[in-house]
């Protein structure tokens, strides 16, 4: 069943592997941010760390928003998002292809980039930090199953750019505004048994925006 | 008789105030190879958008083997050939075809993607990336990878712009194949020529709707001419 789905996604990752083109301006652009923002603010170590998590995800999403336009981009290039339509399969499954590797492509950024992240804002290390990982894992996912909907939707218009960033922060702010407030929580080591309703909520949404987008998503490839 | 092959009744397109389509009603035998001839913004392209099942008609209706375009099966019976590549030029030949072969289940896949790239002369360059090939080249591959799960119906939109002499007589050796094949080819073009010598029939659009049908082999070629001139002196083109 969900064969069409592991082809599109071995294809998007052969293709990102090979050109590094997301990957790499993903990463650039987020050093960019942290370079700036500890060069500018000389705070103190615990201002710092308030303001770590939001930085953190300002990285994760803004260069988010250059994948999820890539990854459309990328197939209405040479008219592969005709082919798509023509395709004699479900376009959940296209829909679940695509979410696979704009997801695993952010994912991977997001491994690449947080060492660097560690680094400039010299944060210590601890075994309370692998609470990041479910964190990550959640917001990422919730951003990118919206994400990869709104960015088939916006890849038919003009303003693509634009479109997709209208689209996408109104309805995707509440699980990257919970995403940030769990953030600082395992950073600073406050993560306790109280928070995981807020994690469950953010995978509620994840369910919810996933599910919706699979559903939807043959609607948004016809004309 | 048969189940048509590809029924067209009423079928109408707009888009908001612009009309596309007007009252479309034709339909095609199984194993015919129907020639739809008509000036560029004539609606060619929005009819085959609408027959492949890509568009949806603001009027009318469209059933391919009896059945709703959308139908999956319809889908996988079905190829579009058009000045669009639908490949990935970071991809070489052989993964391009390797990927659609998945996505349409094309048994014994490795076999079909030889036979169709010795077909189109691609072979030597299989493993090169599709960026790197020439118009005619790509335009090349595109065929063998429409051809590839062995459609039974084959839509083709306006196939030989762009091309050299020597694609364009591989592709016309191709259709002639196909044809002889029994399958059913649509083909949308303004060159006269090629489609009378391949055609079983042809059809003029003209304002968006058919003003004439007939078969190529009970009319002369040059009131088949006058007809398609005809409909271009109406929309204002001398």
């Amino acid at each position: 069943m969900m064969s069409t789905a592991f082809s599109i996604l071995k294809k998007d990752l052969r293709m990102e592997f090979r050109s590094k083109e997301s990957i790499l301006a993903m990463w650039i652009f987020s050093l960019l941010i942290f370079v700036i923002f500890n060069f500018t603010f000389e705070v103190s170590r615990l201002v710092m760390l308030e303001i770590a998590p939001g930085l953190l995800w300002v990285a994760f999403v803004f260069s988010g928003m250059f994948g999820l336009n890539q990854s459309f981009s990328m197939e209405k290039e040479n008219g592969n998002l005709r082919a798509m339509a023509l395709m004699p399969v479900d376009g959940g499954q296209i829909y679940v292809g695509k979410f696979l590797s704009v997801t695993i492509i952010m994912l991977m950024f997001e491994a690449l980039i947080f060492p660097i992240f560690i680094i400039f804002y010299d944060l210590q290390l601890s075994l309370g930090m692998f609470m990041l990982i479910p964190v990550l894992l959640a917001g990422t996912i919730g951003f990118t199953s919206l994400g990869t909907i709104l960015s088939a939707v916006a890849v038919h218009t003009r303003n693509q750019q634009i479109l997709l960033s209208l689209l996408l922060w109104p309805l995707v702010s509440p699980i990257i505004i919970w995403s940030v407030t769990l953030t600082g929580m395992v950073l600073s080591g406050e993560m306790t048994e109280a928070c995981y309703p807020l994690l469950v909520r953010v995978g509620a949404f994840d369910v919810i925006f996933f599910t919706l987008s699979y559903m939807l998503f043959d609607f948004i490839l016809e004309d | 008789m048969s189940v048509p092959a590809l029924e067209v009744s009423g079928v109408s397109k707009d888009f908001g105030r612009i009309i596309a389509l007007r009252d479309v009603t034709f339909s095609v035998q199984p194993g015919e190879f129907v020639s739809i001839l008509g000036r560029n913004g004539a609606g060619k392209t929005t009819l085959l958008n609408i027959i492949s099942g890509v568009s949806r008609p603001s009027e009318g209706t469209v059933q391919l083997f009896g059945t709703n375009p959308s139908d999956r099966e319809n889908k996988a019976k079905l190829a579009v050939i058009s000045h669009e590549m639908f490949l990935y030029g970071n991809l070489t030949a052989l993964e391009n075809l390797e990927y659609y072969s998945r996505i349409y289940s094309v048994p014994d896949a490795q076999e079909r993607i030889e036979t169709v790239l010795k077909d189109v002369e691609l072979t030597h360059r299989r493993f090169d990336l599709v960026a790197t090939y020439s118009r005619g080249m790509t335009q090349r591959l595109t065929i063998a990878r429409a051809l590839l799960h062995e459609p039974s119906l084959l839509l083709l939109d306006e196939p030989f712009t762009g091309l050299d002499q020597h694609a364009i007589g591989m592709l016309i050796t191709l259709l002639k194949r196909q044809k002889e094949m029994g399958r059913t080819i649509l083909l949308t073009t303004h060159d006269l020529h090629t489609a009378t010598a391949l055609s079983d029939r042809y059809l003029v659009i003209s304002k968006h709707k058919i003003v004439k049908d007939g078969l190529i082999v009970d009319t002369n070629p040059d009131k088949i001419r006058q007809a398609f001139f005809s409909s271009e002196v109406e929309e204002g083109v001398s």
